[in-house]
């Protein structure tokens, strides 16, 4: 309550509020010798196998507890990171680059999710009505289309995919858009496209959708698309509990690797997937190992399409 | 307010009550031929009887009582705080003349700031647990108290205030029988606007920030492409809305009975 009150203090005489985080604990103080760790993760296919490694026990055995908080398209979570709200965090590798150019000191620790590498069975890729004229990645140049965030993985990739495919990447206008908005906005054609991921995807397919792209394969191969990170802070202070949080991490993404079948009944969990579509999505891969020249692609690819702001990654920084 | 009240005391609460419940089911009978129709794709928006079912499904199990109790949790303190704070400094401002003077731009500039824009310093703050909730509600809710009682301060019959003086009243037995029976409709009617208020926001919060409750619930089902019970959890925080009137108005009628407003115009 007293922090509650030193909130609406600094609202009260609208003081510089950005500053107020940093001096927060880190939470993790070890009850009876176990660490309580917060992730902050967004509830959506990729972050399946922490919740399979928690329920296996893999981080219970190196005594971390753990607590996941989700929000919506994860804006809270590298704030939260960097602020020791969360001790981890799941975010996408481009935002991760994209939070070094601007110095926020965060760093990798385990790898998160990645691409299949194989079109035509990829978990996220270009969408289209079923009566659209494009058929092909090159038809996209001068269409509009829609992405989660802009300046991000998405339209980077995306361009690759035009790019490579002969078109020019630079007459697409993309719009902003949630993916679970987009099958709708494609059926109705406020979009000609859109870039969406599993179980948008199975969405728009089963209603006679086409992919006309699989912007992540065609952007580099076994394209690591997110990453769990920590702040540095944690990493300098707690090199131990990060050590086992990655060991644990890194078990989990094994087992769920090994074990899809566990996956796909894991997300009835903490997603409200339809369990028709569960069985049927397309399920990403999870190495242990991040892809780093994957991670040097997407730096380029980033550099390229000017989203640092003519900052360049440094990638010794944010990488484990 | 007074107008409305006389009004809608002629029509028979019962008939009141029947009209309301025909207009929802108009509603709910609206969204069920829409869809069916094909006038928009079900896809997008679910026949009534879908959501129902979705309904059915959610309230069988024990996570969505857990979610609809933090968010009531996260609106019943939010509220409390802000009618509590915005009570206090209301009436401190409006009893002192100086201070009215003092505080009157800088109300009038942080009052239109929207909560939502404070969520990066709620995150900041308290991460994705009920305090960014809170903060949010609160700040919302409490203009609303804070204005209203500035008004009813402000509504203090002059010659009742001389009158108090004459006999010596002290300052706190002015505050308890002059301005807190003026102010006191005021109140209630910003309450009324802040138990609104503070349930959007406490919604807006999860479904945002990832707090836990409905919100929270609404931003999975949303993001996992379950659109019947996306509305199905929507339709509970509507339902939750209601209520919430329904309970201010009862209070506001049950604490308010002697005042005028309630009572019905009496003939001059």
């Amino acid at each position: 309550m007293r922090r509650f009150i030193t909130g609406m203090t600094v609202l009260a005489l609208v003081g510089a509020g950005a500053g107020c985080g940093s001096s927060e604990d880190t939470g993790a103080a070890p009850a009876g010798g176990v660490d309580q760790v917060k992730v902050g993760v967004i509830p959506i296919v990729d972050v399946a196998p922490i919740y399979l490694g928690q329920k296996q026990g893999f981080f219970g055995n190196r005594k971390i507890e753990l607590t996941m908080e989700s929000g919506q398209g994860g804006a809270a979570i590298v704030p939260g990171v960097v602020s020791g709200q969360f001790q981890f965090g799941f975010s996408n590798i481009t935002s991760l680059l994209l939070a070094q150019t601007k110095n926020v000191p965060v760093k990798m620790v385990s790898n998160g999710v990645a691409s299949t590498g194989e079109a035509g069975k990829d978990f996220g890729g270009v969408v289209v009505r079923k009566d659209s004229p494009i058929t092909k990645a090159a038809d996209l140049a001068g269409k509009k289309i829609a992405v989660n965030t802009l300046k991000n993985i998405g339209d980077t990739t995306v361009r690759e995919s035009v790019r490579k495919a002969g078109g020019d990447p630079s007459t697409i206008s993309f719009v902003e858009m949630p993916f679970p908005n987009m099958p709708a906005a494609v059926e109705a054609g406020q979009v000609d496209a859109a870039w969406v991921v599993e179980p948008s995807l199975s969405a728009v397919t089963a209603a006679g959708g086409r992919v006309v792209a699989w912007n992540y394969v065609d952007a580099a191969p076994n394209l690591t698309v997110a990453a769990y990170f920590a702040s540095t802070k944690l990493i300098a202070d707690k090199p131990d509990l990060v050590k086992r949080f990655t060991e644990a991490m890194n078990e989990s993404l094994a087992y769920a690797s090994a074990h899809p079948e566990e996956v796909r009944e894991i997300l009835g969990s903490y997603t409200k997937i339809d369990p028709k579509v569960r069985a049927s999505l397309t399920l990403p891969k999870w190495p242990v190992e991040i892809n780093k020249p994957s991670v040097e692609t997407l730096s380029k690819l980033g550099a390229q399409d000017g989203i640092f702001g003519g900052a360049t990654p440094d990638l010794d920084k944010i990488l484990p | 307010m007074t107008a409305a009240g006389a009004g809608v005391a002629r029509v028979r609460p019962a008939g009141r009550a029947l009209l309301g419940l025909s207009g929802l089911a108009g509603l709910l009978v609206l969204v069920e031929l829409l869809p069916r129709a094909g006038i928009v794709s079900d896809r997008s928006l679910p026949p009534t009887s879908r959501i129902l079912a979705a309904l059915a499904d959610e309230a069988a199990t024990a996570a969505f009582w857990v979610a609809v109790g933090d968010t009531l949790t996260a609106w019943a303190i939010g509220l409390a705080v802000a009618v509590a704070a915005g009570v206090a400094v209301g009436v401190l401002i409006g009893a002192v003349p100086v201070l009215r003077a003092v505080t009157a731009s800088t109300v009038e500039f942080l009052r239109p700031i929207p909560s939502v824009a404070l969520i990066p310093l709620a995150v900041l703050l308290y991460g994705s647990d009920l305090g960014s909730t809170l903060l949010l509600v609160v700040y919302a809710a409490f203009w609303q108290v804070l204005v209203q009682v500035l008004y009813g301060v402000a509504d203090v019959d002059p010659v009742a205030e001389e009158t108090a003086r004459s006999f010596r009243f002290t300052a706190a037995a002015r505050i308890r029988y002059v301005l807190w029976p003026t102010a006191l409709p005021y109140v209630f009617t910003g309450v009324r606007l802040a138990a609104s208020v503070a349930l959007v926001l406490a919604v807006t919060a999860e479904l945002v920030i990832g707090a836990p409750g409905l919100g929270a619930v609404i931003a999975v089902a949303q993001t996992s492409g379950a659109i019947p019970t996306m509305y199905a959890l929507i339709v509970v925080t509507g339902l939750i809305g209601v209520a919430i009137n329904l309970a201010a108005r009862r209070a506001e009628r049950h604490f308010l009975a002697w005042h005028q407003s309630v009572r019905g115009e009496v003939a001059a």
